[in-house]
């Protein structure tokens, strides 16, 4: 029944089985957009659409508190005319202080296509599943990570929620083992189903727990 | 109900002799800058006593007592503290013999629990046959006793009374002969340099005497001036510094060496590594004979860590990897000694390899070298034009290295599995084959990077409850990992597989 149940709620999310990364037929070579590993299917599941403008929102404040330190630092260079005479002019040090009033635009255009893409990419990326014995991952934006864990050797399984997710909605699922490489995280998630996930593997792995380790 | 037990009375010998050992210096600084005066001589004394009433303390104090569950170490001083340590984290039990506690008879011991150090049990000291039984009875109980989800919830109220040492599993009693596995030969000792071990001695040595130099001039047995004029007399004459430099280099060159041999074999002198009961022990040293107990059942793995200059001489040296010990330190089994004996202790006394490594694909050689030559080639690229030629000339020199370093770690890369066991290896200037059992894992990390994303390479992390956590397999091929992950545990990967295959026990799938 609760197996029914959860497999509900994942379903509202939409199962994207058969997306760009499975194949049929020969495996597409791995240069294609996409298809990083063909040997393994991507999870089935994608997390909350609205993680998209919570990741958003968490750039923008990190982007403005760089922001603000590269302000700081090239008023504080410009604001130091000894320091110009120190330095022998046309060397590299020179230069970086000419550049030093620029800095703040070149943090603020380095920065403002990173918030607005990487959580796009983010949602396209991350995916996971929750099978009976395992629970399968893929995480991350320029590096991905699969992560392969076995509900038998599951420790402890939290949800969390920073107080932005709480504003959103979103909780984030951790599933610990002993190992901190066997260890792995869901982020945004909806908090009904991240608690629903909880319970049900904090009761399969009390069940499934033998002492391998 | 039986009474807590109290330290060896030579206690009362020991720990004054201890204390005083570190309060030696300042004393005799004290009598002879008051020149044995009435004043310095009661200052003397207040510290001989003081020093007895540690002693006394200790032992009036402090009892232990081994229950069938737990061990617990009291103190009872004004107010009680009592430390209980429930047997079941028990991981294993180091027994330490000083120079002056073997010439009383008496060892140290200490017991290891999963957990971090304040949960860690010192017994100072008692007897050494006292000791024995203790780390028998430890090991053997913590064996004994099930996990804690499995065992029935304990009953309410006070612990029955237990016998003191229960008679242990038949087969496995304290007069069992050890199995010794291997036992260190003199030749081993000059080993010691090629690992690099204790070759910062001789600095050692300087850095004492230079403070010991320092000690006389504050008591006023020796004046800095006269140390100034001679050291200027020295500097005076150009041709005497230059001898005097080189000589002290040569002089450096040559005993760093032997002063890595002498402390090697002082700290490793006769190691053995032998079985008792059901434990691995590991025994060495020479003014202090160190005893480590591992738990047979604990031990998950072995791993084989040997250098460069190593590798040119053949030998390596063998770490256990062991459930709940917090890192690797704890669990060495071989320092130096040459690989084969290495090899074949692992096999005997952990567990045997049956496979030989499969090398990487040669996309992965390109990866190394670029790794291992593209930070330095970078910083000197940086370096020259920014008017640095000695930066530039060390990074381009590090950049060059970096060459036959790349090539070295790659042909160190491979990875096998025997059917039971997985093994994985790597690196160059510190390469490490680890060796674990499959029922160890606790789950699989596979990671792609975006340049090995290009390459079609990834890197797949054993994680293994014991040891270092992980264990990794850098730039595989991202099938042939995939593949390596499902023939060790397939269960787990199977459901996830693009062209799912078939199992053993199941109908093959239609065809492809």
């Amino acid at each position: 029944m609760g197996r029914a149940r959860m497999s509900r709620h994942i379903s509202i999310l939409g199962n994207v089985r058969g997306g760009p990364d499975t194949t049929r037929g020969r495996p597409v070579a791995p240069r294609l957009a996409g298809v990083s590993i063909p040997a393994l299917r991507p999870p089935a599941n994608r997390v909350a659409r609205r993680a998209i403008a919570l990741w958003m929102v968490r750039g923008a404040a990190v982007a403005a508190v760089l922001i603000g330190v590269s302000a700081t630092v090239s008023s504080a260079l410009a604001a130091l005319p000894a320091a110009r005479h120190q330095v022998s002019p046309g060397s590299l040090p020179a230069g970086l202080l000419d550049w030093a009033d620029r800095l703040p635009a070149v943090v603020a255009a380095v920065a403002l296509p990173l918030v607005l893409g990487v959580p796009v990419w983010r949602y396209a990326v991350e995916r996971f599943e929750v099978l009976a014995d395992v629970v399968y991952t893929r995480t991350g934006w320029l590096s991905r990570t699969w992560q392969l864990v076995p509900v038998a050797r599951v420790q402890t399984v939290d949800t969390s929620q920073g107080w932005l997710e709480r504003a959103f909605g979103l909780a984030t699922l951790r599933v610990q083992t002993a190992s901190h490489a066997g260890s792995s995280r869901i982020a945004g998630l909806p908090l009904p189903l991240a608690r629903a996930l909880a319970a049900d593997l904090g009761r399969r792995a009390g069940e499934l727990r033998d002492d391998a380790t | 109900m039986t009474a807590a037990r109290r330290l060896s009375p030579l206690v009362l010998v020991v720990a004054p002799v201890q204390v005083l050992r570190q309060f030696a210096i300042p004393v005799v600084g004290v009598l002879l800058f008051g020149r044995f005066s009435a004043a310095s001589l009661a200052i003397a004394a207040a510290a001989v006593v003081l020093a007895f009433a540690t002693g006394v303390f200790r032992w009036w104090t402090f009892r232990y007592r081994v229950y069938a569950d737990r061990i617990e170490l009291t103190r009872t001083f004004l107010s009680r503290r009592v430390r209980a340590m429930p047997l079941q984290r028990v991981r294993g039990v180091e027994i330490n013999t000083p120079l002056l506690h073997r010439l009383l008879g008496l060892a140290i011991v200490h017991i290891e629990t999963a957990g971090d150090d304040s949960e860690h049990g010192v017994l100072d000291a008692v007897s050494e046959e006292e000791a024995d039984r203790l780390r028998a009875a430890l090991l053997h109980r913590a064996a004994a006793t099930p996990p804690p989800y499995l065992a029935p919830p304990p009953a309410a109220g006070y612990p029955p009374p237990a016998a003191w040492y229960p008679p242990p599993p038949a087969g496995a009693s304290l007069g069992e002969p050890p199995e010794v596995f291997v036992r260190a030969r003199p030749r081993w000792y000059l080993y010691a340099p090629l690992s690099g071990a204790y070759l910062l001695a001789p600095l050692a040595v300087v850095a004492a005497l230079v403070g010991f130099v320092q000690q006389l001039t504050e008591l006023n047995l020796l004046s800095p001036r006269r140390i100034g004029a001679a050291v200027e007399d020295l500097v005076a004459h150009p041709a005497v510094l230059i001898a005097v430099s080189v000589a002290a280099a040569v002089l450096f060159l040559i005993a760093m060496p032997v002063a890595s041999v002498v402390v090697f074999a002082l700290v490793n002198w006769d190691f053995t590594v032998y079985r008792q009961g059901g434990a691995l022990v590991c025994e060495r040293g020479l003014l202090t004979r160190r005893s480590v107990s591992l738990e047979r059942r604990r031990i998950r793995g072995w791993v084989l860590v040997d250098g460069p200059l190593e590798r040119l001489g053949g030998v390596a040296r063998l770490q256990a990897v062991v459930t709940g010990l917090g890192g690797e330190a704890r669990g060495q089994l071989l320092p130096s000694a040459p690989r084969d004996v290495a090899l074949a202790v692992a096999e005997r006394a952990v567990l045997p390899l049956r496979a030989e490594l499969a090398g990487h694909p040669p996309r992965a050689r390109l990866r190394r070298l670029v790794r291992a030559v593209g930070p330095w080639a970078v910083a000197a690229a940086v370096a020259w034009p920014a008017g640095l030629p000695v930066a530039g000339a060390v990074f381009t020199a590090l950049a060059l290295l970096g060459v036959p370093l790349g090539e070295d770690r790659y042909r160190a890369l491979g990875h096998a599995f025997d059917g039971e066991r997985i093994s994985v290896r790597s690196g160059s200037l510190s390469r490490r084959q680890a060796v674990v059992e499959r029922r160890a894992l606790v789950g699989w990390r596979l990671r792609q990077s975006w340049f090995q994303r290009r390459a079609g390479l990834a890197t797949l992390t054993a994680a293994v409850g014991a040891g270092a956590g992980g264990y990794a397999a850098i730039d595989l091929d991202a099938g042939d990992a995939v593949r390596f992950a499902a023939a060790v545990t397939p269960e787990w990967v199977r459901p996830f597989l693009a062209h799912p295959v078939p199992g053993p026990a199941q109908e093959p799938g239609p065809p492809r």
